[in-house]
């Protein structure tokens, strides 16, 4: 009893301090590692340039527990002003009630001037913008120069045809890991399928409606999936589970695989382990196809229903704050990010800092988001899509340790994976698609 | 004359209270939600949700990814419950007939109990971490050969070990009580009598231990089937493939990574079915043995 009693008389303080001091406001996010620590250097910055409003940025441990997290917390009341919300999870959000676009909650904002590839993402076809792009980074391929180099590899390669010749040549040379990757479909379904123009649903991937199937079992994915497969197999590839560290950017970084796939998110850490051994380039292609937009990966600020205007007041100075040319472009240089507006490339430009290795990535980021785009290349608006990335690494990893054959493996997750569609479908039966 | 030691009813009830209480908030509450959410279609958010009758157990009866993990459930209580107490009995046996070392073994054997789920699921990661653990070696001589990583029945082999190493402990305790319980002069009249040490465990030991091993298959029965969680979450986040996904993980990924409430809420009502069915099953057994005392 006495126990319950301290219990509960913390809260009630606890409540009481923050009825006190109402623009005190939380903002969650899932990043680890040198992108957290650029995240928590954001908010001092803003809670030293203003003194009428201070956030307080609190780390999930990843996007999926944020996410979890989130939930339970909107569940409660006890959400956070701001959260930070992966790529996957957008029809969720969009469908859930919980959260106010950040398009009607700053209406004062040119949200036009945000890369055409994060706001096709994020935004619904009434054309309103549903969260506030932050850690907006896309596919990139990541080579060591210094490995590369020992076979006379100066350039990294643009095809998968060159990629697996460049292989070979490395395991001659006795490279064990030429190339990883961890069969993420992030990596190898969706960024894959939009650069090639292929959709992974029809309806457009589900932008048209909430009755999309699943179609990337058939096709240049599935084609591309049992390469993977026959490459791993032939010992030119490895899955991060055959590599030492057991996590594909790890083992880049470390100096075990020479080429990765990888996010441009990554590349401040890639950069501070190999230095400038680390060269980039644009994801390969299959030859022959057209090149297409990747998409934007990371995550977005959502403004989270339920809150005070006072509370809301210190939500949207954190987001201007955040939205400033001087924050993006440093955000960028210390994390491999991209800037996400139009001005603030402009600004990195003008500053005459672009050259410098630490924003290698934004002007090749921005370029493969901005090559031309199709229906199918906007993003991926499925339902439970966070749910469905598990079922496609599950089933892509039984194809992988040979329990079954990888047509099988993909028609299984495409299975599971409308099964999921059609229970979202139901879940938010008489909720159109905005 | 009532035996007591209060008087009034009021206290009695003020002083069970907090535990009724605990136990009210902890258990029977989630339980009854469980139920209540089995028969709803919940959304992730809240904010509304629809009544569909017995259609969250119709789609989880015809899922065959539920049934597969049912299937590798009951596969791993039987695994890891029978040599969870087939090692430990051993160990008891040893500990009992005061061999040398057996006061220390004693000791050091129930220390284990003591470190939770996921701590060991780490260590044991660290042990049978291809590159660097103890099939290391092998792994030099034939590359790929163990890789839980990738490998789904490698997998499953370090999730059992892991769970038998943390059941020992405890069927120990309960295996070794039992022993010293059995009147020593049993043991001294059958030696002299010319019966072996086997011939003495068979005849006079595991019969006289009944009521201790059934005791312990019923526990490890029920831990293996909920216990598991921190392990499987700690060494192979239900992976490779789904070869390690448990009901009570597939549960918990179900709700929290996919938020499929109702659906997690259908599969912990289904799971709680099954281990009581299991533990009926066993008490049906146990009718059936003759204890000899």
């Amino acid at each position: 009893m006495k126990l319950t009693f301290l219990i509960a008389s913390a809260l009630a303080v606890a409540s009481a301090a923050t009825a006190a001091k109402a623009a005190d406001i939380e903002f969650w996010y899932g990043n680890t590692g040198v992108i957290e620590k650029s995240i928590q250097d954001s908010c001092v910055a803003f809670n030293a340039s203003q003194s009428q409003h201070k956030v307080t940025c609190v780390g999930q441990g990843s996007y999926e527990v944020a996410m979890q997290k989130a939930i339970a917390a909107y569940r409660a009341k006890k959400a956070p002003v701001l959260m930070q919300f992966f790529d996957a999870g957008t029809l969720d959000l969009m469908l859930s009630g919980a959260v106010e676009p950040v398009s009607t909650a700053l209406p004062d904002v040119n949200w036009k001037d945000y890369l055409g590839g994060a706001r096709s993402f994020y935004e619904t076809a009434k054309g309103e913008l549903l969260s506030q792009p932050y850690n907006g980074s896309t596919l990139i391929l990541y080579g060591n120069r210094e490995m590369l180099a020992k076979v006379g590899i100066t350039s990294l390669p643009a095809t998968y045809e060159a990629l697996i010749d460049d292989a070979r040549k490395l395991k001659d040379a006795g490279i064990d890991c030429p190339f990883a990757t961890d069969g993420h479909p992030w990596r190898v379904l969706e960024q894959f399928a939009a650069r090639h123009g292929a959709a992974i649903a029809t309806k457009h991937n589900g932008y048209d409606g909430l009755d999309a199937v699943y179609s990337f079992n058939k096709g240049i994915v599935a084609d591309h999936m049992q390469n993977l497969k026959a490459w791993r197999d032939a010992g030119l590839i490895r899955l991060q589970q055959d590599t030492k560290t057991g996590k594909y950017d790890a083992a880049f970084n470390t100096g075990e695989c020479a080429m990765i796939e990888g996010s441009t998110g990554g590349y401040g850490a890639a950069y501070k382990a190999l230095g400038d051994k680390v060269v980039i380039g644009l994801a390969p292609m299959y030859e022959g196809k057209t090149r297409h937009n990747t998409l934007i990966g990371g995550a977005s600020i959502w403004i989270m229903k339920g809150h005070s205007p006072a509370e809301l007041a210190a939500g949207k100075a954190f987001l201007d704050f955040l939205r400033r040319d001087d924050q993006q472009i440093e955000f960028a240089g210390k994390t491999g990010y991209l800037p996400m507006t139009g001005t603030a490339m402009v600004a990195l430009k003008a500053s005459g800092k672009s050259g410098d290795p630490q924003f290698a990535t934004a002007e090749l980021g921005v370029t493969s988001l901005d090559e031309p785009a199709t229906e199918d290349s906007r993003g991926v608006r499925l339902g439970f899509y966070v749910q469905f990335r598990d079922v496609f690494m599950k089933e892509t990893q039984k194809a992988f340790n040979g329990e079954k054959m990888m047509q099988q493996a993909l028609d299984d997750a495409a299975q599971q994976g409308n099964d999921l569609l059609r229970r979202f479908e139901k879940t938010y039966s008489g909720a159109a698609l905005q | 004359m009532r035996q007591t030691f209060y008087s009034g009813g009021w206290l009695y009830a003020a002083l069970v209270a907090p535990i009724l209480i605990l136990i009210f908030t902890f258990f029977y509450l989630p339980v009854g939600l469980a139920f209540y959410w089995s028969f709803f279609l919940e959304k992730p958010f809240g904010g509304g949700s629809q009544f569909v009758g017995l259609e969250n157990f119709a789609r989880v009866l015809l899922d065959a990814g539920f049934w597969s993990s049912l299937w590798r459930t009951f596969l791993f209580m039987m695994l890891a419950a029978s040599f969870g107490i087939l090692l430990a009995l051993l160990l008891a046996l040893a500990a009992d007939r005061g061999i040398r070392t057996s006061r220390i073994a004693r000791n050091v054997l129930i220390w284990p109990k003591a470190i939770a789920g996921a701590s060991i699921g780490i260590v044991f990661t660290f042990i049978f971490n291809p590159f660097l653990g103890l099939f290391a070696p092998l792994n030099e001589v034939f590359p790929g050969l163990w890789n839980p990583r990738i490998d789904g029945a490698d997998a499953f082999a370090t999730v059992v070990i892991a769970q038998v190493w943390t059941g020992i402990p405890f069927n120990f305790i309960i295996l070794l009580s039992g022993l010293q319980t059995i009147p020593d002069t049993l043991i001294k009249a059958a030696a002299m009598d010319g019966a072996s040490a086997w011939r003495r465990v068979r005849d006079i030991q595991l019969p006289l231990l009944t009521p201790q091993l059934f005791l312990t298959f019923v526990l490890e029965f029920v831990q293996t089937a909920v216990d598991p969680f921190g392990l499987i979450d700690t060494m192979t986040n239900g992976g490779p493939g789904d070869s390690t996904t448990l009901l009570i993980y597939k549960i918990y990924t179900d709700g929290f990574h996919s938020y499929d409430l109702s659906g997690a809420a259908t599969q912990t009502v289904l799971l709680m079915l099954f281990v009581i069915a299991m533990v009926l099953v066993q008490f049906r057994l146990e009718k059936r043995v003759k204890y000899e005392r």
